[in-house]
């Protein structure tokens, strides 16, 4: 590992760092990682290493604060920031997830075909050291259902682990770039494709599929590091012995505890083997409880009049021991979804007093609508207020965990339910929220739009969507539908936000020591926010939309930098993509009614941006 | 505010633009099974004059058009191609853009064997006829024939002020709201 970088004084010891994990002693790095937040708010602790100078995972950090202590650049300088390096990959889709940076390397996953660049920090621009090509199956492109996304990459020994559109999962070592394995974990015949960014705890490379709209069954897959070899597989529907649920299981709520082999019960007979619960977002990890935490897809078809029941383990938020998977407690915050309100949003890990008492949050920011506060060791709804529009249900019974719905949003076959806020695509989708343990705000991306929703006949097709239902999204009222929106956890409300009157805000969000919020808009500003009090401090425009994540690291130079990718797509990008046209509202899985301005705010884009002083 | 031209470092830093390659055909799908249309490949040396490509029986055929739009949700073609063909997973068929060609015989050929970059082939899956329904159904999109054609929601005409008179962003950065 530390042979990584040679000649740079940090990367060896950040390595390592790295290797013994965070269960260990040590508490920080030179550079690397660290547990320290200067300034952070009384008892706000975080659960893992913060990305400090490096970005080795997705969010950064476990915890998915998406937070980095870096201060170099702050509210006092920001204006000065200015484009240090730009690359393109001539791959006009959506750039969602960021890159990564181990040492002094940068590394970028591309859209479909999936290639990954490691570009030198060392040298004047960035220069290109090598290219990885992996090939991914063409076909893959058909059945993916929402652009042809990549979300990201992990570092872990040695090698950038990520997922291929066409479901295999590939290590490759960091310093040479050549393949080390190549592992399927799915089929495109069955319409299932891998978009999800894998994180790697201890040995163990955590894996989800994509395809809810295509009849997909739900399962996260463990592989060895090593070799990977597939260790275990945990599905989101099936039996309690493909769930991965056992004697150590112990929901909170009595709604979670209907006896065996619920997966397979909430079902009407077999629909549970094309059910969805696909798991396509964001992985979490407390090193001390040994959990892993994410959130599953929506439950197919979308037409819930085919599906009676709970439908189980959809839209669920599971606790799986992080070493056999197996779950420790499973909360399901839609049961028989009727909206297609998946939620695989990030889960974010920390520490803080909540009504006077020391707790274990959990946060997640839903696409339904509701802010869930959650405690993760025991799996109970602390509260679930709204922070956008939301009228399919009036709040939650936090002594059942249970939805209050309201039965004029209720979906059905044959006849439109309208006017439902938030749309499918969520008050908002994957892209991911950040924490700041120094305001104790989390900066949410967020959407304003709605829908009318109807039931449709569908016939399961291997390999083809197996949708039923007829969606057309529009803006929601109010005169914006997007929203950058900073949420006070400890009191449960929304102090301050800034709003987009056209688009969604659709990119991911990172906060920094320096108390800055960066986030991008769908019409490709890249901004910098003052974090206590959301004044726009500085802002540049790259050419196409923004909906990937942006990262902040430390050059071999000892200089902080930023890095955001500009290429429009993804779901709710998707319009803005030649392949699709504007006269239809019902196109793109109902979201081009809501999204036709894009086509002249935002031509599609191929880049990744660094931003220093 | 200081804004700053997107073109600062253009050129010196597209350092490997020419080493991408938008995707790669090396992989791509053998189309199975017999041709359901046997079209000459020509022009070959000495090639043919006068080719004959085959039409389809049911253009413009209103009873044929309904029962393409009602196929074209059978087969789950709408979850790709959007609910009226505007496009999603598979381009739109709407649009005057065609990768494999627009003559009837192309769009059939399109159907029945399916195209690399994920179009199934439905060859042995639909009959001929319903291929061509499909096809005639296609064909009328955008025009006054189209069966059921894609109505605008209603909300879309909700006054909604803000919208339009969305401030230039680069000269007016948004300011933030407080609850
Ligand atoms: C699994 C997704 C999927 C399904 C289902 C699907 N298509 Fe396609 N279709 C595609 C993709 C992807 C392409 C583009 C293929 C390429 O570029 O190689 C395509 C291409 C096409 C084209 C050619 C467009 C052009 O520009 O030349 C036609 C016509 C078409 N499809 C019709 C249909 C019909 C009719 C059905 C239903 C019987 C259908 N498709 C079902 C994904 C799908």
């Amino acid at each position: 590992m530390d042979r990584l970088i040679p000649g740079l004084r940090w990367a060896g010891i950040a390595g390592l760092i790295l290797l013994a994990g965070v269960v260990g002693a040590q508490k920080e790095s030179a550079n690397g990682t660290t547990m320290n937040v200067p300034g952070a708010m009384p008892n706000v602790h975080v659960v893992s290493p913060l990305a400090n100078g490096q970005w080795t995972m997705p969010a950064g950090d476990y915890g998915n604060l998406r937070y980095s202590p870096l201060s170099q650049i702050n509210t006092t300088n920001v204006q000065n920031l200015r484009v240090v390096a730009n690359m393109t990959d001539g791959i006009p889709h959506g750039h969602e997830g960021g890159p990564l940076v181990v040492g002094s390397t940068l590394y970028m996953v591309t859209p479909f075909p999936n290639n990954l660049y490691a570009f030198d920090l060392s040298k004047p621009h960035f220069l290109l050291k090598w290219e990885y090509q992996p090939h991914p199956d063409i076909a893959s492109q058909g059945v993916a259902c929402c652009d042809v996304v990549n979300r990201g990459a992990s570092y872990a020994d040695g090698k950038i682990i990520y997922a291929l559109l066409d479901n295999h999962v590939v290590a490759v070592d960091a310093q040479t770039g050549h393949e080390a394995w190549r592992t399927q974990v799915g089929d495109i015949h069955f319409g299932e494709t891998t978009t999800m960014a894998p994180i790697v705890v201890k040995n163990l490379v955590y894996v989800g599929n994509s395809g809810g709209e295509l009849g997909v069954r739900g399962k996260l897959t463990g592989l060895d590091v090593k070799t990977g070899k597939v260790q275990w597989i945990a599905w989101s529907t099936g039996s309690d012995q493909d769930v991965r649920i056992g004697s150590d299981f112990k929901p909170f709520y009595a709604h979670e505890k209907q006896g065996k082999d619920q997966g397979i019960k909430s079902w009407t007979p077999g629909q549970w083997k094309i059910g969805g619960g696909t798991i396509w977002g964001w992985i979490s990890y407390d090193p001390e409880l040994n959990l892993i935490y994410y959130g599953t897809g929506n439950p197919g078809p979308w037409n819930p009049d085919m599906r009676p029941g709970d439908n189980k383990w959809t839209v669920t938020i599971f606790a799986r021991d992080a070493d056999t998977g197996m779950v420790k407690w499973a909360w399901q915050l839609g049961p028989h979804d009727e909206w297609d309100y998946d939620e695989i949003m990030e889960n974010i890990l920390v520490d803080m007093p909540w009504k006077g008492q020391m707790r274990k949050l959990l946060i997640h920011p839903g696409r339904s609508g509701f802010m869930y506060v959650v405690d993760r060791q025991s799996g109970e709804l602390l509260s679930a207020s709204t922070y956008e529009p939301t009228n399919w249900a009036t709040g939650y019974d936090l002594n059942t965990g249970q939805p209050i719905e309201v039965k004029e949003k209720e979906t059905h076959f044959g006849k439109y339910s309208t006017d439902i806020c938030p749309s499918s695509t969520g008050a908002k989708d994957f892209i991911p929220s950040s924490f700041s343990p120094r305001t104790g705000l989390v900066y949410i991306p967020a959407h304003n739009t709605c829908m009318d929703y109807m039931g449709t006949a569908v016939n399961y097709i291997a390999g083809t969507p197996y949708l039923g239902a007829s969606v057309r999204m529009y803006p929601g009222q109010g005169g914006y539908q997007g929203e950058l929106v900073a949420w006070d956890v400890a009191q449960g409300k929304k102090v301050w936000s800034v709003k987009e009157p056209d688009l969604p805000v659709y990119s991911g969000v990172l906060s920094t020591g320096g108390d800055l919020v960066f986030y991008g808009t769908m019409d490709g500003w890249f901004r910098a926010l003052d974090a206590h009090s959301g004044k726009v401090l500085w802002q540049f425009k790259t050419p196409s939309g923004i909906v990937g994540n942006p990262v902040t690291f430390t050059g071999p130079d000892g200089k902080q930098y930023v890095a955001i990718y500009s290429g429009v797509g993804g779901w709710m990008g998707a319009t803005a993509l030649p392949d699709v046209s504007t006269d239809d509202p019902y196109a793109a899985l109902g979201v081009v009614g809501a999204m036709k301005k894009i086509k002249t705010l935002s031509p599609p884009g191929d880049l990744l941006y660094a931003f220093g002083l | 505010m200081k804004s700053i031209s997107v073109l600062v470092c253009a050129g010196s830093l597209l350092v490997w633009a020419a080493g991408c390659h938008r995707s790669s055909n090396s992989n791509s799908v053998a189309v199975n099974g017999p041709a359901i249309t046997s079209n000459p490949v020509g022009p070959v040396p000495g090639g043919v004059q006068d080719i004959q490509y085959p039409t389809n029986p049911y253009m413009q055929d209103p009873v044929a058009l309904q029962d393409g739009r009602r196929l074209f949700d059978w087969y789950n073609c709408s979850g790709c191609h959007g609910g009226h063909a505007g496009g999603g997973m598979g381009p739109s068929l709407r649009d005057p853009v065609w990768i494999y060609g627009n003559r009837d015989d192309q769009i059939f050929d399109t159907i029945a064997h399916g195209r690399s970059k994920g179009m199934p082939s439905w060859g042995s899956k639909i009959p001929e006829q319903q291929i061509w329904e499909l096809v005639a159904y296609i064909k009328s999109m955008g025009t006054p024939e189209e069966p059921d054609p894609p109505v605008e929601p209603a909300h879309e005409q909700m006054p909604n002020p803000q919208q339009e008179e969305k401030p230039s962003v680069a000269t007016q950065p948004p300011a933030a709201e407080t609850h």
